[in-house]
């Protein structure tokens, strides 16, 4: 694949990973936003294999079959098992209106597309719109982690923003050396098994939300 | 101004739009129907149902003024003329400045605005609802579909709907931009809005307080409610159409000979067909939404449409 062609579809895959984050901040059901971050780390694995395929890089090919067991699968799984098992009211709970959220976003959006703008030059040798786009992914993850009540939408936003980092790191660099991204996934899966955990541990015993934990402050 | 569509050939995609509009509905509806494992009735039906409305008499109620009588006609006149902007057989511009995306946009606008004020003069209890909630959901598709126009606009650098459409027909899935795969998206989600249909509004009730269209349509009777369902029969085709001129290909076709010409209509019907299994799919997996999650509904468009512009310009 020449140069032009792997900029034409990092960029595209770019365009659908705005449209699966869009998803993930306007869904009203925890189902949906989980189905939304897999169809959004199925993506990540598509663009690692593009880049694999266009650079002959190894490690990448790697990075798109963890991502695409680990994260596709497995974890969307888990978070699928966890909200069976919680067995909880299944709309995702807003701290402030959805509606809201997507006004923020908005603004998230534009601003990484303007700063990043105005790198001029360095953009230019940076992959296309990769770069707005991982930044916006990561800011918006950050946004779903900071604006819902439950634990579990809190990870997705987690894996979103996760997502947001590794596609920045593939199209800015061509790759990062394995062992950091095999580092970087093994945290995201700890994580999210310690939060699965925690959350049906904490509902179990004590019956209490993430919100209550407020109280604790001392 | 040269263009490459004669105004015969306006004129002749004009009409057949306003003919293939009530076969669309019949198409969804039959699609629908047999998606809930009914036989449902004939694609043919809405035209039977206009030719009986034709047919009937007016009732009208005492305390409409003399517009109201002519608001069917111009409702119908102004979704026509829209219609007269689409490129139906092939891309490129008209040979006479007709007019570009915008304007048909302004054109469904007006036949929006002009129905509610037909529903506003009856002065029923359903008809203001319904009127109140149109004019609700209307500054927020219409924006965003703006937002979508200007973000296919930048790339071919006109809003003449015909030459974006050619300038699509050079290129199309695999040279799609990134934003407009983020333009198509923010489309799909303002489909149904701009149609009437579920998860939005609800095109098979009458008389129940969740509808917006049909709820201003209440007043009209006989060969007035006629000319309001073409009318929307003639939004819908219109609607389906702009979105296929500004993201599906057009039919690369030789200027003026017969055979081009089926191959351009029969394009057009496919493309059309598609998004009208797009729209009956829809219908038939999502619940209507409670009104006041519509506009949260529509953000997603919005930010979809500002996503895609943003990519484009910046």
């Amino acid at each position: 694949m020449n140069e032009a062609t792997v900029h034409a579809l990092i960029d595209d895959i770019g365009a659908l990973l705005l449209f699966s984050m869009i998803l993930i901040l306007a869904a009203d059901q925890v189902y949906r936003a989980i189905y939304a971050v897999a169809a959004q780390s199925l993506l990540i694995a598509v663009a690692a294999g593009v880049l694999a395929m266009a650079t002959g890089n190894p490690d990448l090919w790697v990075i798109a079959g963890i991502t695409l067991v680990v994260k596709a699968m497995v974890l969307p799984w888990v978070l699928h098992r966890v909200v069976q098992r919680m067995n909880v009211r299944r709309e995702v709970e807003p701290v402030i209106p959805v509606i809201t959220t997507l006004a923020v976003a908005v603004g998230i959006v534009v601003m990484s597309f303007h700063l990043s703008a105005s790198l001029g030059a360095v953009r230019q040798a940076i992959t296309g719109n990769a770069l707005p786009v991982g930044i916006s992914l990561i800011l918006l993850g950050v946004l779903v982690m900071a604006s819902r009540k439950k634990a579990l939408t809190q990870m997705v936003g987690l894996f979103a923003s996760e997502n947001g980092i590794f596609f920045t790191a593939m199209a800015v660099s061509k790759g990062m050396p394995l062992i950091i991204e095999i580092g970087v996934i093994l945290d995201v899966i700890l994580a999210a098994l310690v939060m699965a955990i925690l959350v049906l541990r904490v509902r179990s015993t004590v019956d209490a939300d993430i919100a209550d934990l407020d109280r604790l402050r001392g | 101004m040269t263009g490459e569509r004669p105004f015969a050939l306006v004129l002749l995609e004009m009409s057949f739009l306003m003919l293939l509009g009530p076969l669309v509905t019949g198409i969804i509806q039959k699609i629908k129907a047999r998606l809930q494992l009914r036989q449902g009735a004939g694609v043919l039906q809405p035209y039977r149902d206009l030719a009986k409305l034709f047919r009937k008499g007016t009732v009208q109620a005492d305390t409409t003024s003399g517009l109201f009588r002519s608001i069917p006609v111009f409702v119908l006149a102004a979704t026509v003329a829209a219609g007269a902007l689409v490129p139906v057989f092939r891309g490129g511009p008209p040979a006479v400045p007709l007019g570009d995306a915008l304007l048909l946009l302004g054109l469904l606008a007006l036949a929006r605005f002009l129905t509610a004020v037909g529903a506003l003069d009856a002065g029923g209890a359903f008809g203001g609802m319904g009127a109140s909630r149109e004019m609700t959901v209307a500054p927020l598709v219409e924006p965003v579909l703006m937002m979508v126009v200007f973000s296919t606009a930048v790339a071919a650098g006109t809003t003449e709907l015909g030459a974006l459409a050619a300038h699509r027909s050079a290129s199309w899935l695999l040279a799609w931009r990134a934003a407009d795969f983020l333009g198509f998206a923010a489309m799909l989600v303002l489909l149904p809005a701009e149609t009437g249909r579920i998860p939005v509004d609800n095109p098979d009730t009458h008389l129940e307080l969740t509808m917006l269209h049909e709820g201003m349509l209440l007043e009209h009777s006989g060969p007035g409610l006629g000319c309001m369902l073409l009318a929307s029969h003639t939004r819908q085709v219109v609607t389906l159409g702009f979105v296929a001129a500004l993201f599906l290909p057009a039919s690369p076709m030789a200027a003026g000979s017969a055979l081009g010409f089926l191959i351009g209509a029969a394009a057009f019907i496919a493309k059309i067909l598609v998004l009208a299994l797009y729209l009956a799919l829809v219908e038939s997996s999502y619940a209507k939404l409670r009104f006041f999650r519509i506009p949260q509904y529509l953000a997603v468009g919005f930010v979809c449409a500002l996503s895609a512009l943003a990519l484009r310009i910046l």
